[in-house]
C-alpha cells in the first residue's frame, strides 16, 4: 500500500517537473541558449565549414537635406511724382516691401509721402494760406494685393534678355493729410523689370483716393502717383 | 583740376529730398547684393537627381517661360533657392534654370528617398508655421485697417501680433496686440478660432472736435472667429474681437471690432 502511494507521489512529481519549466518561461531558456551560441564558434572551428571572414556591416547612409532658402521678400525704394488733387504736383518717395506668395499673386506694403503746394485759390489770392506747412505734408500707406498680369521678356540687343511683368495692384491704407487721417483705396499697375534674379526695377502709377471735405464740399479726392523704384529680392 | 572744382561747384546740389532716397537705393544695391553672392558662395547647396525622365528647366519663375534645358535621368542638380512655386537649380555643367514645383517633387535625394518639402495646399494650410494677413473692419463704429503677423507652435496653437488703424468721424487711433489664437480643427477647411490677447491703443481726437488730449491705455481683448481656406497658400479670416480698455477713468471702454482679412501662410 505504501509503495504504492510512493509510486502515485513520485509519478505525480515526475509529471510536474517539465511544468515548472515551462512556468520559468524564457528567463530559464535564455542562459542555456546564450551558452550554446557562446560555444558554438569554439565548436564550429574543427568542422569543415569554411570560416566567416567579412562581416558585412550595413549602415544606411545619413543624408542630411539642406535649408533651401525662400527669396520671396522684395524690398526696395521709389521716388517720382504725385499730384494732390487741388494742390498741384510734387515730388514723392517711399519705401516698399513685398512678400511674392505665389508666382502669380505678391502682398505689398508701401509708405511714401510728398508736399502738397498751393491751390490756385491761394495763388491767385495773394497772402490767403489754407494750410500751415506742416498740414501740408501728405504721409500715405497702402497694403495691398498684387497680381503678375502679363508675365514676360525684354529683349534688349542680341545677348541681353530680361524677365518682365506687368502687374495690377490694389489695396487699402491711410493718408495723413491737412491735420486728418483718411482712409483711403490705391490701385494701379506697374511693370517690374529684372535684370538679375534678385533686383528689380519697377514703374509704378497708382490712384490713391479719399473722402475729403477740405475745400468745403465733401467729395472723393483722386491724387495720382507715378515712380520708379528699386528693389532687392531676399 | 582746378577747373573741374569749379564746375562742381557751380552744379547746384539736388534737392534733399530726392538725396535721401537715391542714398538708400545706392546702400540697398550694394550692401545686399554683396551680400546674396557671400551666401551662395559660403552656403551647401542640396543636391538632387532626376528621376523621371527628364527635368525641364524654365527661363524665368513662371510658367510661362519657355523651356530652355532639359536634364537627364540620374543626373545631379544643386538648388540655389525657391521663389514661391520654382526653384532655381543649377546642372552639373553649371547651367542654371527654374524647375516646377511639381517637377522637383519627384527628384530624389542621394540615397534614394524623395525630396519633400512644404506645398501651398490644403495639408500645408494644416501645419503651417508663419501666417500673415490684411484686411478690413469696424472698430468701435470707427473703420478699420488692420493687419496680423502669427507663428505656430503647433497646429492648433500660434501667438500673434496684431497691428491696426482706425479712422472715425470723431477720433482716429492705432492700436497694438499681442495673443494667442486656437484654431479648434486645423484639418477642416473652414474652422472655428479662439483668440485672447493684450496690447495697447493710441486715441486721437480729431482737430474739428472740442479739444480733447491724446490718450493711450492698455487693452485687453476675447475674440472668436472662423479661418477658411481658399486656394494655394491664401485664406479667409473673419473675426469678432471684444476689447476692454482699462482708462484712467472711473469706467472702463468696451469696444467691439469686426473684420475680414486675405492671409497668406508660409
Amino acid at each position: 500500500m505504501e509503495t504504492r502511494a510512493r509510486l502515485l507521489l513520485l509519478s505525480l512529481v515526475a509529471s510536474m517537473l517539465p511544468g515548472c519549466a515551462l512556468l520559468h518561461g524564457k528567463k530559464a531558456d535564455a542562459p542555456v541558449q546564450q551558452a550554446a551560441t557562446v560555444a558554438d564558434p569554439a565548436q564550429e572551428e574543427p568542422t569543415d565549414k569554411p570560416p566567416r571572414v567579412i562581416e558585412p556591416e550595413v549602415a544606411r547612409r545619413q543624408i542630411k537635406v539642406a535649408k533651401i532658402d525662400a527669396k520671396n521678400v522684395e524690398l526696395g525704394s521709389f521716388y517720382g511724382s504725385m499730384s494732390i488733387e487741388d494742390f498741384g504736383s510734387n515730388a514723392t518717395w517711399g519705401f516698399t516691401a513685398a512678400y511674392h506668395v505665389t508666382e502669380d499673386f505678391f502682398f505689398q506694403g508701401g509708405y511714401g509721402r510728398t508736399t502738397a503746394g498751393k491751390t490756385s485759390y491761394e495763388t491767385l489770392g495773394g497772402n490767403v494760406q489754407l494750410l500751415t506747412p506742416s498740414e501740408r505734408r501728405f504721409t500715405y500707406y497702402n497694403l495691398s494685393l498684387g497680381y503678375n498680369l502679363f508675365p514676360g521678356e525684354v529683349y534688349i540687343g542680341r545677348k541681353l534678355a530680361m524677365n518682365s511683368a506687368l502687374y495690377a495692384i490694389g489695396g487699402i491704407g491711410s493718408t495723413k493729410f491737412a491735420g486728418d487721417d483718411k482712409f483711403t483705396v490705391n490701385f494701379g499697375a506697374g511693370y517690374r523689370l529684372l535684370p538679375t534674379d534678385w533686383l528689380a526695377i519697377h514703374i509704378d502709377v497708382q490712384d490713391h483716393v479719399f473722402q475729403s471735405d477740405l475745400l468745403g464740399s465733401d467729395k472723393l479726392v483722386n491724387n495720382l502717383s507715378a515712380g520708379i523704384g528699386l528693389t532687392v529680392f531676399f | 583740376m582746378a577747373r573741374s572744382t569749379t564746375t562742381t561747384s557751380l552744379i547746384r546740389t539736388p534737392p534733399r529730398i530726392s538725396a535721401l532716397p537715391a542714398l538708400v537705393l545706392l546702400l540697398f544695391a550694394t550692401l545686399t547684393g554683396g551680400s546674396l553672392h557671400a551666401a551662395e558662395a559660403g552656403s551647401r547647396l542640396q543636391q538632387l537627381f532626376v528621376a523621371e525622365p527628364y527635368l525641364e528647366l524654365y527661363e524665368g519663375p513662371g510658367r510661362g517661360y519657355a523651356v530652355t534645358q532639359v536634364v537627364p535621368r540620374g543626373e545631379s542638380i544643386d538648388v540655389l533657392y525657391r521663389r514661391t512655386e520654382w526653384f532655381l537649380v543649377r546642372t552639373r555643367r553649371g547651367i542654371e534654370g527654374w524647375a516646377k514645383e511639381a517637377e522637383m517633387r519627384k527628384t530624389v535625394l542621394a540615397d534614394g528617398s524623395t525630396f519633400n518639402f512644404d506645398l501651398g495646399n490644403l495639408a500645408g494650410f494644416t501645419s503651417h508655421d508663419w501666417e500673415l494677413g490684411v484686411g478690413t473692419g469696424y472698430y468701435g463704429g470707427a473703420t478699420l485697417i488692420s493687419s496680423h503677423l502669427a507663428y505656430s507652435f503647433n497646429e492648433q496653437l500660434s501667438i500673434e501680433l496684431t497691428g491696426s488703424q482706425f479712422l472715425g468721424n470723431v477720433s482716429n487711433g492705432y492700436a497694438a496686440e499681442l495673443g494667442l489664437a486656437h484654431v479648434y480643427r486645423p484639418d477642416w477647411r473652414v474652422s472655428p478660432l479662439l483668440t485672447l490677447g493684450t496690447g495697447a491703443i493710441w486715441i486721437t481726437p480729431k482737430s474739428t472736435t472740442v479739444a480733447a488730449p491724446d490718450r493711450n491705455d492698455q487693452t485687453a481683448y476675447v475674440g472668436v472667429g472662423l479661418r477658411g481656406y481658399v486656394t494655394r497658400r491664401f485664406f479667409l479670416r473673419g473675426e469678432y474681437r471684444h476689447h476692454l480698455v482699462f482708462t484712467s477713468r472711473d469706467s472702463n471702454e468696451e469696444i467691439s471690432e469686426w473684420k475680414l482679412e486675405l492671409a497668406f501662410f508660409f
